[in-house]
């Protein structure tokens, strides 16, 4: 009875086809009332170009990750615990806050979910674009202010000239999130962070955003890693998908795979709490119980307390995605569980034409 | 712009209007009237007396009708002379004399005689003014100035030894009686170690009162050696002002800084690759300083305050001595005119406050 | 709850004997997380316990206000009361041994005497002018805040036009014109003219709290207004309002002292720390440093005590604050 399974450990950098790569990822934070393990233990790989969603509750740990990413947490209270973070080729976390510094906004870019916070209220907004501009390129103040009203122009915003003169509270949310999505394109970045992109906009602006958004990951060939919670988005957005839950990815394949035949009962969860036509009369499935309490984990799986497929391994032993064979879901229904000779399930439950499987990439 | 600063400026009028009414309704409440406290000055005259409380329409009279005409009188629409809203000229009073009004009233700035001096209140007052501006505005600069600093510091190096130092003395001189502070400042640097003068403007005997023509002359004669001494008398009272004052406010820029370095629009910039020093001294601190604007502004008021008690303890001859002095000789027209002055400017500081405020905050609209 | 899944004995490792535990159906249990459930006032209570600060002021200030009751009934203090007078009655009884340890004064009257004794009217000044104060700041901006419209603009028309007439001037004129030398009037003067700033942060608050959801549903629900104002409005803005009363009333007592100081308050046969400040000013360039120095220290510790409680009470009040 082996407790440690083998796990593949990566030396070195990635290959070069990989832009990002996160290796065993691991961001605690510091409070008062103890150690919060916001992500624990968290890999996955974005190539060049490619699309990857991350989805899960608030509080999963899914923004955790992209600040990491992004090395923006306050430390203290955060401490990047352990972990590797390559990025074409280098892993952020050995730089120098300098070296960083020519990585934010010039490599990685992000774009917030609030813009009406996001923006500096006392600078214009061709202020805020050309800071970045000036600050990773050689360009002049002046070549950076045309720049700024170039990639105003590319996000949609009609009449940009007179746009860059205007101050944020003169734009609105939609505006302000184009105004973002421009700042954050005008170094051309190779990896652009979207967390939460659409969720204080209005729904009509929301698919205005989004589609915008995806324009611009095509015309330009830069890798988009997305971050909601919002299912639908990613079936309309991304290729790959993973679903983070109480700061691990618990599963992760491509959108098809996962949105349609979810193998981890989390993500079987999610999909069938999102209302449809066809449910009409019947009750809502729900996803019962809260997410666990970050002083008191439950032994075993996270997950066990809410899952209605629990069985003994479960309250026992934690299941890691990196055990599983091929890694894509940390589930003792998929991997035979330490004492167990096989297991329960070899594939997930195939799901009826729900809302999801509508929407997915055409 | 210059639309915006008229708007606001006729919305002051109601309050100074205010003001005037008050200060009116203190001086008729107070025991004793006026006419009782000339009398009580030998140097005045009976016929000096009865030509006052002609001009002002004073009299014993206590009937509300009387009120009436003698606030009007004293606030200069009624003319006592003519007893009628016209003036000598035949023009409506409140008029300027050159258009015709009369010469009465504190809107042709003819604030009454001081009770205990026998000379115009606003001589006095413009007499005064000079000695108190240069206290409270050097005072005032400085304190501003460190606390944007002290403050500043402790937000960007919060929860370190030297936040930690600074919200300790930040505590001590806040509660501590700054007139209290000042006497012991005296004690410590004037009796005891005897290298700063313990009390005056200017030093008697080396130089003629401040303020006076014959200081000005022995000014021009000097003036290196003017400017020395009163450097020197300054800084007792300057330094228990700023640290008075700086206490609170660097309290308040600091915790204006932190919620400035908390907001989203700070870490998309930190997002954007910029310096640190950019982010902080850019991003976080044009936004920090807009609430700090309001709150000196607010605290204008309590410069003139300060500068009574300072001027009290340091016998710092201005306009707070004037007062103090003002309470105690019971010196009604004197008292009623430095308040309605320093009301005034409090005001109209008020009005320079939301305008700064309109420039540096470009959510304000002024059009 | 999480318990019920777990083997009965697992060692840290996981490993033990699997005993099949008992599953509920799944659906049928409930997982909601049992809060200890605490009402408003015992979380603030527990939230100022942790403030290390405010234990500290509001301890000091405890024993000023015990020292406040008892000292000028043990230890009466009579400023005529000269030793070497004929009529002098000697040392304190009781405080004998340390009658002369803050020094004495130039009558040869105990300093430590006149800190202990002055306590009384200093916290009387304090505590009633912020009662005062506090109540006509309150009921001012809650009418105002809460009705809004007219009432609202007259209200804060006369709150603006006290806040622009400098609050020392008019304090120094009201006490040398009506103040005659006594607590009373002196308090009222102050309490009556310390409200204005309050009544203003209190119709703030009312003003931005009138719109929360919450009274919107308790007025949805037909609660009457005096009980939206009292029961669902006050208890939110009563931090603010906590802090500063004890700003109030941390002024007042540098305000007494200061009044007193320039002989326009307590009358100088009454022993208040302002008349003691008062009498040593002439004698503080002779060097005599101690006259001065202990009753300003007792104001110093006074202020400093009711300020850190003030903080304290900030923390522990604010409904939205976490543990």
């Amino acid at each position: 009875m082996t407790l440690t399974v083998e796990r593949a450990t990566n030396v070195g950098p990635p290959a070069a086809d990989v832009l990002l790569d996160v290796r065993d990822l691991r961001t605690y934070f510091h409070v008062m009332d103890g150690l919060v393990k916001a992500v624990d233990g968290v890999s996955f790989t974005i190539k060049r170009g490619e699309t990857l969603g991350i989805v899960g509750e608030s509080g999963c740990g899914k923004s955790v990750t992209s600040l990491s990413i992004m090395r923006l947490l306050d430390i203290p209270p955060g401490e990047i615990a352990s972990g590797e973070i390559w990025l074409d080729g280098q892993d952020l976390l050995t730089l120098s806050p300098e070296e960083m510094r020519e990585v934010r906004g010039n490599d990685v870019a992000m774009i917030f979910q609030e813009p009406m916070t996001s923006l500096n209220p006392v600078f214009t907004v061709g202020d805020q674009i050309t800071e970045a501009v000036v600050q990773h390129t050689r360009m002049s103040k002046k070549e950076a202010w045309n720049k700024a009203i170039e990639s105003l122009r590319l996000v949609g915003i009609s009449n940009p000239e007179r746009r860059v003169k205007q101050y944020p509270h003169e734009l609105s949310g939609g505006m302000r999130q184009r105004v973002m999505i421009a700042m954050a394109l005008s170094c051309d970045p190779k990896l652009l962070i979207a967390d939460e992109p659409t969720t204080a906009l209005d729904v009509t602006i929301q698919a205005q955003i989004l589609e915008l958004i995806r324009k611009i990951q095509d015309e330009t060939d830069s890798a988009l890693m997305l971050i909601t919670h919002d299912l639908g988005v990613v079936a309309e957005m991304v290729e790959d998908v993973a679903v983070m839950y109480a700061g691990r990815i618990v599963e992760r394949g491509t959108v098809e795979d996962v949105l349609v035949r979810p193998k981890h009962p989390y993500t079987e969860g999610l999909l069938t709490s999102i209302p449809s036509k066809g449910m009409r009369g019947s009750r809502l499935n729900v996803i019962k119980g809260t997410v666990p309490n970050p002083f008191n984990m439950p032994k075993g799986c996270n997950f066990a307390p809410r899952c209605p497929y629990r069985f003994e391994p479960c309250g026992a032993y934690d299941p890691r995605i990196e055990d599983a064979h091929p890694p894509d879901v940390a589930c003792w229904l998929y991997t035979p569980a330490p004492g167990q000779t096989s297991a329960p399930r070899q594939s997930g439950p195939e799901r009826q034409a729900g809302p999801m499987t509508t929407g997915a990439p055409t | 712009m210059s639309k915006f600063i008229i708007r606001r400026a006729l919305g002051l009028i109601p309050l100074l209007f205010g003001i005037v009414i008050i200060s009116f309704v203190l001086m008729k409440a107070a025991p004793g009237g006026p006419a009782q406290q000339f009398q009580r000055n030998p140097r005045v005259t009976q016929t000096q007396i009865d030509e006052w409380l002609k001009r002002w329409c004073l009299s014993a009279d206590a009937s509300p009708a009387a009120a009436v005409k003698e606030f009007a009188g004293w606030f200069g629409i009624y003319n006592c002379n003519t007893e009628s809203i016209f003036s000598e000229k035949g023009g409506l009073n409140f008029l300027p004399s050159s258009l015709g009004g009369g010469g009465n009233g504190i809107i042709h700035g003819d604030f009454g005689y001081s009770i205990d001096a026998g000379r115009p209140v606003l001589e006095m007052i413009t007499e005064r003014m000079p000695a108190t501006l240069m206290l409270t505005s050097i005072a005032l600069i400085l304190w501003v100035s460190i606390a944007i600093l002290l403050g500043v510091v402790a937000a960007i190096k919060r929860y370190s030894f030297f936040d930690q130092a600074v919200t300790f003395f930040s505590y001590v001189f806040y509660s501590l009686p700054i007139f209290w502070l000042g006497l012991m400042m005296i004690f410590l640097f004037a009796v005891t170690l005897r290298i700063l003068p313990p009390q005056g403007i200017v030093t008697p005997r080396a130089w003629p009162p401040f303020n006076t023509d014959v200081y000005w002359a022995a000014f021009g004669r000097n003036p290196i050696g003017a400017i020395i001494d009163i450097g020197r008398h300054l800084i007792l009272p300057v330094t228990v002002l700023v640290l008075a004052n700086v206490a609170g406010d660097s309290r308040f820029v600091r915790a204006s800084m932190l919620d400035a370095l908390n907001q989203d629009f700070v870490r998309t910039a930190r997002a954007k690759g910029l310096p640190n020093r950019t982010v902080v001294m850019k991003h976080a601190f044009r936004n920090a300083m807009l609430p700090v604007v309001t709150n000196v502004a607010l605290e204008i008021p309590f410069l003139f305050s300060g500068a009574i008690v300072t001027e009290t303890i340091f016998s710092w001859t201005g306009m707070g001595l004037l007062f103090i002095d003002g309470v105690g000789a019971r010196d009604y027209f004197l008292l009623m005119g430095i308040l309605l002055i320093t009301s005034a400017i409090i005001v109209i500081f008020n009005l320079v406050a939301d305008v700064v405020y309109a420039v540096v905050d470009p959510r304000i609209r002024y059009d | 709850m999480a318990e019920t899944m777990r083997p009965a004995e697992t060692t840290e490792l996981g490993v033990g004997p699997l005993v099949p535990p008992q599953l509920p159906l799944a659906g049928e249990e409930d997982f909601e997380i049992q809060l200890e459930s605490l009402n408003q006032w015992q979380l603030a209570w527990r939230r100022f316990k942790r403030h290390r600060l405010a234990l500290i002021g509001s301890v000091a200030f405890g024993l000023i206000v015990l020292i406040a009751i008892v000292a000028p009934i043990l230890w009466p203090y009579d400023v005529t009361d000269i030793p070497g007078a004929k009529t002098y009655g000697g040392d304190a009884p009781g405080l004998a041994p340390l009658s002369r340890l803050f020094g004495t004064d130039f009558g040869g009257r105990s300093v430590l005497q006149q800190v202990l004794v002055g306590a009384r009217i200093s916290v009387e000044v304090g505590v009633f002018t912020m009662l005062i104060a506090a109540s006509l700041g309150v009921a001012v901006g809650s009418i105002a805040g809460y009705f809004g419209g007219m009432i609202d603009g007259f209200l804060m028309r006369f709150v603006d036009l006290l806040l622009a007439i400098p609050f020392l001037f008019v304090i120094l004129v009201a006490a040398r014109f009506f103040g005659g030398g006594d607590v009373v009037t002196l308090i009222l003067i102050f309490g009556l003219l310390s409200w204005p700033g309050l009544a203003r942060l209190v119709r703030a608050m009312f003003l931005s709290l009138r719109e929360m959801d919450f009274v919107q549903a308790a007025r949805a629900v037909g609660v009457s207004d005096l009980r939206i104002a009292f029961r669902h409005i006050l208890p939110n803005a009563l931090g603010p309002i906590v802090v500063s009363a004890t700003l109030i009333m941390a002024n007042a007592i540098v305000l007494e002292a200061f009044v007193s100081f320039l002989n326009f308050g307590i009358r100088a046969t009454d022993v208040s720390w302002g008349n003691a400040l008062s009498n040593s000013q002439g004698y503080l360039l002779n060097g005599n440093w101690w006259w001065p120095f202990f009753p300003g220290m007792a104001i110093a510790i006074s202020v400093i005590s009711v300020n850190f409680m003030g903080d304290g009470l900030r923390d522990a009040l604010d409904p939205r604050a976490r543990e």
